[in-house]
């Protein structure tokens, strides 16, 4: 080969390798600049700069340094590298908002950022270094950040047991029981009350084939004009939902239901003496009406009223709203439940009340004509007496369609899992979800929002039936779902679950047969367990004295005109109001009162003059609490506190009134001993006549 | 390295990011009116107010006990501030309360009114409550405040990527 060639070659190869060596060089560049402007980077650099224009710069820049910061926490598996943006986290001063994002301070929660990471709550990506990784589901990165409306869920997943700082995750969970949402699908629910959907083995006793036709298709009866539940912030949740069933399923399904007469009907005949006397009144509905309201059924049931063209559903939420229910009933039927709702079907809510013929025939009467609406079954189209082959449909539908799930029928039993398993919701990925044709954004939230709020959107040929509920009701369940996660695998999280104690407070003996009979653990609370309209009664008999209870239950109209929410008249018999008053008084006591104190009667007219003194002056109780005419409506009404409450339980409220009620919201006060002795003195001379008695309470004198 | 350059990327970022912040809330913020983390603007109950943890752990608390002196409506209906003298101020009364430091706001409700020469009808809340539910609540009064509370001026001068 010629030099000439030779030294061409050469130079071609000589460029070839500087080309290659140019290019080499700037590959390896990349990846150090790529480095260098890693937007991490850029937020470390800028903290730097921004901690310089503050006056604790040194504080600020105390832990500084340009690398990646972790927070690891190796017995709960935590490795978050947020705090290498969110840089400012733990510094107080850069707590208001006027500090830019990434750096703002956490606000101050029970949990420290350093002791549990970030991502234990938040959620997100904990080893992602890059912004959308960290925050968003991305193709590597399945696990998004939970938006801060939602945050409760996170603190769900340790305390399975309900805490004050929750509310919504609260709601959610009572929804979940409420609504029976558990009854089709797998899922934890705590252990709270619970009243489960009617027994329906006896159905055909109730109502006719025509309501119940209505019913299924639209299950409630007051909507507005775009056909949504009217609730007007009343808690009148809608336990029954809207199935999406067609003509024919309608009927097959009444069919079925109608024929449903597994037993015979309880004691449903009046004395004839009384309806022969009342028949031809024409107020006997007037005064069924007034008796319905003495006896304060609206306590737990709301009733609809129109007022200035605005219907509002006034009463209580423990039992179903009654508007239109003697449009709904046979006659027979409603003396037989009122009566004894338990003989209908057993596990029935209702308490038994005692009746006397002339009172159950007036409030039946009232039931029956007033509380109707004569268009409720006008758009249900006549229907032949049932056929065998409607009734064998129906009995299919009835299992297919999930009421089985909910409705007890004899003989009939409900399918296992009906609905998918929720149990670890929390956790699915968005490539677990089928969105089908829904225009959402494809994130978890979103899919349950959608899914609560109209179960077809996502899926068309959904079971699961519409519920119609309010939009913040609507994030209570989210909520709740979503704090139903798979559980972290580290083995220091099992520590960590609080779990929920259930705690059946079931009294034995006389007591329990009352207890049962009338319910009580509806609306009060035993050491914990019942419900929380009325007062608290664990600790009824070191608080009220014996005298007063007996008379309360025997008539229990006197104590608080003010509220809607009244103690029933449950018409006690002398030996039954005797036997409550007897257990309050030997078993509801708090350790925290002494039974038998010597020096809590000690009094002098010195003492309830000073005490009436720091009553009025120096304390000014009078701004929640009324005496006679005057004072506040926050706390209970004190004109018949001597003759309410024991001298030892006040002494020991006005030293510690959490002590005895947790959550009262009477504020506590460092009163001195002698200040204790005077203001009980004072107190014990309020005494009243039953009869003049006027009293009220805004924010219920049960806190 | 030339800051200008930075700031630019730096500024790009933002905006890169405040656009995942509205791609986010397209997932729309519902009209949550008596969610636990919203409160509707006294004064214009159209307008809300979006509360953060500690104004919203201070509104759970403002509800459960404030409310029925410092409200014209309670969950439970009635008021009982009329009932009072002095009437106290509406918790959302900026033009009352913008003007009190926290420190001020601090101790009346930790030592009631008689303990700063007000109304002994405020009554002290250093017992029931601890001082990060009294801090919450004051945080939660200033979220809601009409005319809006602004905070002093920080000292030393505000952040900016300038
Ligand atoms: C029993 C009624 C009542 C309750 C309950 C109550 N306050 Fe007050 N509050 C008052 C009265 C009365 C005043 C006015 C005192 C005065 O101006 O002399 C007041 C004044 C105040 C002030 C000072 C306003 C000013 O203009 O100086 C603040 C702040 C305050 N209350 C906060 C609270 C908080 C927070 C709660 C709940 C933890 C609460 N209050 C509960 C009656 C009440």
């Amino acid at each position: 080969m010629p030099a000439e060639e030779m030294g061409k070659a050469s130079r071609k190869l000589r460029l070839a390798f500087a080309i290659s060596s140019v290019v080499f060089v700037a590959v390896l560049a990349i990846s150090p600049l790529k480095d260098y402007f890693a937007p991490w980077r850029q937020y470390k650099r800028a903290y730097a700069r921004f901690a310089n224009t503050r006056p604790d710069t040194k504080r600020l820049l105390a832990d500084y340094h340009s690398g990646i910061d972790q927070i690891w926490i190796p017995e709960l598996k935590v490795v978050d590298r947020c705090t290498t943006c969110h840089q400012g986290i733990t510094q107080p001063s850069l707590m208001d908002a006027s500090v830019p994002q990434p750096f703002r301070a956490h606000p101050s929660i029970p949990h420290h950022a350093l002791d549990w990471g970030c991502v234990v709550c938040h959620r997100g990506q904990g080893l992602a270094t890059e912004v959308r990784e960290a925050h968003e589901t991305t193709l590597g990165w399945e696990q998004p950040l939970l938006p801060t409306h939602f945050i409760q869920a996170s603190c769900g997943v340790c305390h399975q047991s309900d805490i004050p700082e929750t509310p919504q995750l609260n709601r959610g969970r009572q929804l979940l029981v409420d609504l029976n949402c558990f009854r089709c699908h797998r899922m934890n629910v705590s252990e709270r009350i619970y009243v489960p959907p009617p027994d329906l083995s006896n159905i055909g006793h109730k109502a006719s084939r025509e309501w119940i036709y209505k019913w299924l298709k639209e299950p409630r009866t007051i909507l507005d004009s775009d056909g949504n539940v009217v609730t007007n912030g009343y808690a009148n949740e809608p336990r029954m939902p809207q199935f999406r069933l067609n003509d024919a399923e309608l009927r097959d399904l009444s069919a079925f239901l109608s024929t449903r007469q597994n037993e015979p009907l309880g004691s449903h005949q009046i004395d004839p003496r009384i309806v022969a006397a009342w028949q031809k009144k024409p107020d006997v509905a007037d005064q069924g009406e007034t008796r319905f309201r003495q006896m304060f059924c609206t306590t737990c049931h709301a009733v609809a009223v129109t007022r200035a063209g605005q219907t509002q559903l006034i009463g209580g939420n423990i039992g179903p709203e009654l508007t239109k229910i003697g449009s709904k009933v046979n006659e027979d039927w409603l003396i037989a439940w009122l009566r004894n709702p338990q003989s209908y079907f057993g596990y029935a809510q209702m308490p038994r009340y005692q009746w006397s013929d002339e009172d159950l025939y007036k409030v039946s009467r009232y039931i029956m004509t007033r509380l109707t609406d004569s268009d409720l079954l006008s758009d249900v189209p006549k229907m032949d007496p049932p056929t065998p082959a409607e009734i064998q449909a129906g009995k299919q539908l009835f299992v297919g369609k999930g009421c089985a799930n909910c409705h007890g029928i004899q003989g009939i039993k409900a399918p296992k899992e009906f609905g998918p398993d929720l149990s670890a919701v929390g956790s699915k990925t968005v490539s677990e979800l089928m969105f089908g044709d829904a225009k959402i954004p494809h994130t978890l939230v979103d899919y349950l929002r959608s899914k609560i709020e109209n179960p077809t959107s996502v899926n068309t040929t959904a079971a699961m039936p519409q519920y119609h509920l309010k939009k913040e009701d609507v994030s209570a369940l989210i909520t709740a779902l979503l704090s139903m996660t798979r559980r972290p695998d580290a083995p220091a999280f099992a520590k960590l679950v609080v779990r929920a104690t259930p705690s059946k407070f079931q009294p034995a003996g006389q007591f329990g047969e009352l207890y049962d009979r009338y319910k009580c653990y509806l609306c009060h609370q035993f050491n914990g367990y019942g419900g929380t309209l009325a007062p608290d009664l664990s600790f009824e008999g070191s608080r009220a004295q014996k005298a007063w209870v007996v008379s309360f239950l025997k008539n229990p109209q006197t104590l608080r005109p003010a509220s809607t929410f009244r103690m029933p008249q449950f018409n006690f018999t002398d030996a039954e109001a005797s036997t409550i008053t007897d257990y309050l008084e030997m078993v509801m006591q708090s350790p925290q009162v002494n039974p038998n104190p010597d020096n809590s009667s000690k009094t002098s007219p010195e003492l309830v003059a000073l005490g009436k003194q720091l009553y009025e002056v120096k304390y000014q109780c009078q701004s929640c609490h009324t005496i006679g005419a005057t004072g506040g409506y926050v706390g209970p009404n004190l004109s018949n506190l001597g003759s309410w409450m024991r001298p030892a339980w006040i002494a020991a409220w006005l030293k510690n009134p959490q002590a005895l009620v947790p959550g009262t919201i009477e504020p506590r006060r460092e009163f001195t001993d002698q200040e204790i002795q005077a203001l009980s003195a004072f107190l014990m001379t309020l005494k009243q006549t039953p009869t003049s008695a006027k009293a009220g309470s805004a924010a219920g004198g049960s806190r | 390295m030339k800051p200008r350059r930075l700031c630019l990327l730096l500024a790009v970022l933002a905006l890169a990011l405040s656009g995942c912040g509205t791609k986010k809330s397209t997932a729309q913020p519902d009209p949550l009116l008596h969610a636990y983390d919203v409160e509707p603007d006294w004064s214009n109950p159209d307008h809300l107010f979006y509360l953060n943890y500690q104004q919203a752990q201070g509104k759970r608390i403002f509800y459960d006990k404030c409310v029925w002196c410092h409200a014209d409506s309670t969950p439970a209906g009635p008021s009982n501030r009329s009932n009072l003298n002095p009437m106290p101020a509406l918790a959302n009364d900026g033009s009352a309360l913008n003007s009190l430091s926290d420190d001020y706001l601090r101790n009346i409700i930790t030592l009631g009114g008689s303990a700063v020469s007000k109304s002994a009808m405020m009554p002290p809340y250093g017992k029931t409550l601890t001082q990060d539910e009294i801090q919450a609540v004051i945080a939660f009064m200033r979220a809601i405040a009409q005319p809006p509370y602004q905070p002093p001026a920080r000292p030393g001068p505000q952040y900016s990527t300038r």
